[in-house]
């Protein structure tokens, strides 16, 4: 069985003051963040060990009836550095909050990311509501762990074209690997998401295997996809952008002459570059033949 | 009625021919019948009726015109074809064979098909029959009936018998002529002179029904049927040999034989498809005595094998077509198909012990089998039961729905994980009907196979994935006959009960399970984890107790309390103590959990 859903188990159990729930080694993973203070960890509420930068009204509301005030607290507590703010933020968490307060808790959580919160996220990341998974996977693009990285990948897989829209953002900020191979497959559908993640994803050989899905990729998208890469500053080398202007001139859509455009307007024109030239001569050879 | 009684003692004072169809006559005479039982020319095996005596069937192909085709069942070959434009039935004789073609009737050499004799129907054709040396022949003219008897040599008319009530198609063996008549009676006559030899009265059944095989004669109604012997004499059901099977309600078409009142049915028709099939033995006492204690039925594309406590004992399922005609020889189950294959059976197992081809393009129509005591031994092959029936549930033709519901329902008593695999596609089947499954997750539900249970963790591997294009296929189904493995007397393999926890709990956390299928989750997850479940449990049911959406869901709520009160630890306890004293839980869930927790 899974097990690192435990928190709220264990906070359950505190409540009663009863025995172990979890299976062994799962208790690990309710641990606070290293160097974190223990708190939090009795009844909900309860004044925690150091609370003395959060305000006991702040926890209390964020497990409140009244989902504004929850939501505000939730961002108040992710504004604050105490480590026992972040603790109230997952002990609600794992105890279980309404979706319109679990969003921004989840999103308070990641200001102040520390290896436990993955957990906590995971759990929200298949969670009915769609704005609730959307919020998970994009906190978890802050956390290296491979885990955080395995659910957004799975999250480029949800029915919820939003949800997916959300899992390739946070591939693309958590520069995700794994998440490649998927975001391709999207790209294939024609999802303007893939494209961005992809483009901030690209380097050279990356770039290279996106202009070979010529054919296989919807043109628009192909030429969004590799309009974007160009026009990032730290791509390169230059010869890597001549292959791509190259790819770009083998795509028939207009919208291919449209990211050289692009690229010629947002590029500098000194020093000269040969990508810059390419594609000049591209776009001229392209609306010439008008 | 009162009216054709009135009317038939009026006219009968005017027949031309012998009156022996009266309504007052001598009837369920135990002496009578006891000659006329005497009387009959019969073998002491079941024997083919032709001169030859060997087992032979008389097909009719489609065509314009028809085909018939005589084909040599011991020998394996086509003996002749010959056009004709056969309107009847085929009745088979000693040396002739004999149908209605066009308006007249007509006997052929059976050597050779060639024509014989021919005569004018004279009125509507009622139905014919034959034995070894003559043809008979029952037509309608007005409100008289009459039969005559014809000689199958030269086709000579031998004698006429009229009648102003009903007759019923006849059916002739060892020199006598049963003729059904109004329904009430059946007449028993001698075919050599027309005389009525005896007559049966059916006191609490009616007659319309006739099967006659070589050295035996059954008559009946679509409720059940008469062994003729001397205990026929008193023409009720309890003191006579008499049978009645079990008929699944799928097979609702069932008849024991044609109506010999129908003209339809003088033909051959679709209710040639749909045939009780049996073989019995004399018995001095009780009711008629099957065979094997079994019997079988034709239906269409299929062969069922019946105990005689209606149990299913073998399937038998005709690849792609349908079989037109069926006959049970006293040995094997004998069948044709519309595309000319011949099959026989073993009636107790099913096994097939001989498959023959008519090798002809035409379609079948219809077949007579003159094949009593055909004992086939070219095959032994096993049964094939639990491929035929999985064959049938397949089966896409929108007509057997309803056997497909018999065959599912047979193929669930069947032990082992590949009928839970077969059971399962059947749910994956998107033009499978409704009711069908339905039936099948009541089947998988209560069939209680541990073996199943790693075929059903398997079949939850399928999630919802829209890069794969995929989506979990009977969730709820499925999630439900593994809840029906949480009985105490059944003993689960650990590493099984693992899997399929980990299994189901992926669709716990999925964001795509529906409450419906939710709720079987949870209660399969209870009931095959002895507790490995309930962290996941209390997890779920912390995550949405206060969510509008899930949280609020009547059905969700009584699944996960009731996973989770049922033998409640100290921790379940306390997690659902937790949940109803938080002002955030919806209130239905509150109550519910009031309700199991008590008191406290």
């Amino acid at each position: 069985m899974t097990t690192g859903i435990c928190r709220g188990v264990a906070l359950v159990i505190a409540l009663g003051a009863l025995g172990a729930l979890c299976a062994p080694g799962a208790s690990a993973l309710a641990q606070p963040a290293k160097g974190a203070p223990t708190a939090a960890r009795t009844k909900v509420g309860a004044k925690p060990v150091k609370a003395s930068a959060v305000a006991p009204e702040l926890i209390a509301a964020l497990a409140g009836i009244d989902i504004e005030a929850a939501a505000k607290a939730a961002e108040m507590l992710g504004a604050n550095p105490a480590p026992v703010a972040h603790e109230a933020l997952l002990d609600a968490l794992a105890l279980g909050l309404p979706a319109a307060v679990a969003a921004p808790a989840m999103l308070a959580l990641g200001a102040h990311p520390a290896p436990p919160d993955v957990v906590a996220l995971r759990r929200y990341a298949g969670h009915h509501t769609p704005g609730v998974r959307i919020a998970a996977l994009s906190t978890l693009a802050m956390y290296p762990d491979p885990a955080a990285h395995a659910v957004v990948v799975a999250g480029l897989h949800d029915p919820v074209g939003m949800v997916r829209t959300a899992a390739a953002g946070a591939a693309a900020r958590g520069r995700i690997k794994a998440a490649i191979e998927p975001l391709l497959l999207l790209l294939a559908k024609g999802e303007d998401a893939s494209a961005r993640a992809l483009a901030a994803l690209a380097d050279p050989d990356l770039a290279r295997k996106i202009a070979d899905q010529l054919g296989k990729v919807p043109d628009p998208t192909l030429a969004v996809t590799l309009g974007a890469i160009l026009k990032r500053a730290d791509f390169g080398p230059d010869e890597a952008r001549v292959e791509i202007v190259r790819a770009l001139a083998k795509i028939q859509d207009a919208s291919a002459v449209t990211a050289l455009t692009d690229y010629l307007d947002s590029s500098p024109k000194l020093p000269p570059r040969p990508s810059r030239g390419e594609a000049q001569m591209v776009v001229e050879a392209r609306l010439g033949g008008k | 009625m009162k009216a054709i009684l009135l009317a038939f003692a009026v006219v009968a004072s005017g027949c031309a021919h012998k009156s022996v169809f009266r309504l007052s006559s001598d009837e369920n005479n135990a002496y009578a019948l006891g000659d006329t039982l005497a009387k009959r020319k019969l073998p002491e095996q079941p024997t083919p009726v032709n001169a030859s005596g060997q087992p032979r069937v008389f097909v009719l192909a489609a065509g314009a015109p028809k085909t018939i085709v005589a084909y040599d069942l011991a020998g394996g070959n086509v003996l002749w074809k010959t056009d004709a434009d056969v309107q009847s039935r085929i009745s088979v004789g000693g040396d002739f064979i004999v149908a209605v073609e066009g308006k007249q009737l007509v006997a052929r050499d059976q050597a050779r098909g060639a024509p014989r004799w021919k005569v004018e129907l004279g009125g509507t054709f009622v139905g014919a029959a034959a034995d070894k040396e003559r043809a008979y022949l029952i037509t309608k003219s007005g409100n008289s009936w009459s039969l005559a008897a014809y000689d199958g040599g030269n086709g000579g008319q031998l004698w006429k018998d009229d009648a102003s009530g009903q007759l019923g198609a006849p059916a002739a063996h060892g020199g006598v002529v049963y003729v059904p008549f109004l329904s009430q009676w059946l007449s028993i006559i001698d075919g050599r002179t027309g005389a009525q030899l005896t007559r049966l009265r059916g006191i609490d059944e009616q007659i319309s029904t006739l099967r006659v095989t070589s050295n035996v004669a059954y008559y009946g109604s679509r409720q059940g049927v008469f062994r003729l012997d001397a205990r026929s004499v008193s023409g009720k059901r309890d003191q006579a040999s008499y049978g009645k099977v079990k008929i699944p309600p799928q097979l609702e078409r069932t008849s024991y034989s044609l109506d010999a009142y129908d003209p339809i049915q003088q033909g051959y028709t679709a209710a040639d498809r749909a045939r009780v099939l049996w073989s019995s033995v004399p018995t001095d006492t009780g009711p008629m005595k099957l065979v094997g204690d079994g019997y079988a039925v034709h239906y269409f594309r299929y062969l069922f094998g019946f105990g005689l406590d209606g149990e299913l004992r073998w399937a038998y399922s005709q690849p792609r077509v349908e079989l037109v005609a069926s006959e049970h020889t006293g040995t094997v189950i004998a069948a044709v198909s519309t595309s000319g294959d011949i099959i026989a059976l073993d009636p107790q197992t099913g096994g097939i012990r001989a498959k023959k081809s008519l090798g002809i393009s035409q379609q079948v129509l219809g077949a007579t089998f003159d094949a009593d005591g055909w004992a086939p031994s070219s095959e032994q092959g096993a049964s094939e039961t639990a491929a035929a029936l999985v064959s049938i549930a397949r089966d896409h033709d929108a007509r057997f729905d309803r056997v497909k519901e018999l065959a599912v329902i047979a193929l669930a008593k069947q032990p082992g994980a590949q009928v839970t695999s077969e059971l399962l596609s059947v749910l994956a089947d998107a033009r499978a009907p409704q009711r069908l499954k339905d039936t099948v997750v009541d089947l998988l539900t209560m069939r209680h196979d541990p073996a199943s249970l790693p075929v059903l963790t398997e079949q939850l591997a399928v999630r919802t994935d829209y890069l794969a294009g995929t989506e979990p296929e009977a969730l709820g189904p499925i999630a439900k006959a593994i809840a029906g493995l949480g009985q105490p007397d059944l003993v689960l393999d650990p590493k099984h009960v693992t899997a399929a926890l980990a299994a189901l709990q992926l669709h716990l956390d999925a964001a795509t399970t529906a409450s419906p299928e939710l709720a079987w989750v949870i209660a399969a997850m209870r009931a095959i984890g002895h507790g490995a479940e309930r962290s996941a449990l209390i997890s779920h049911l912390l995550l949405y107790h206060a969510d509008d959406d899930l949280g609020g869901d009547a059905g969700w709520q009584k699944a996960i309390v009731v996973a989770l009160a049922a033998q409640a630890t100290p921790a379940d306890r306390a997690a659902l103590a937790y949940v109803a004293a938080d002002p955030r839980t919806k209130p239905g869930l509150i109550t519910l959990i009031h309700d199991v927790l008590g008191a406290d």
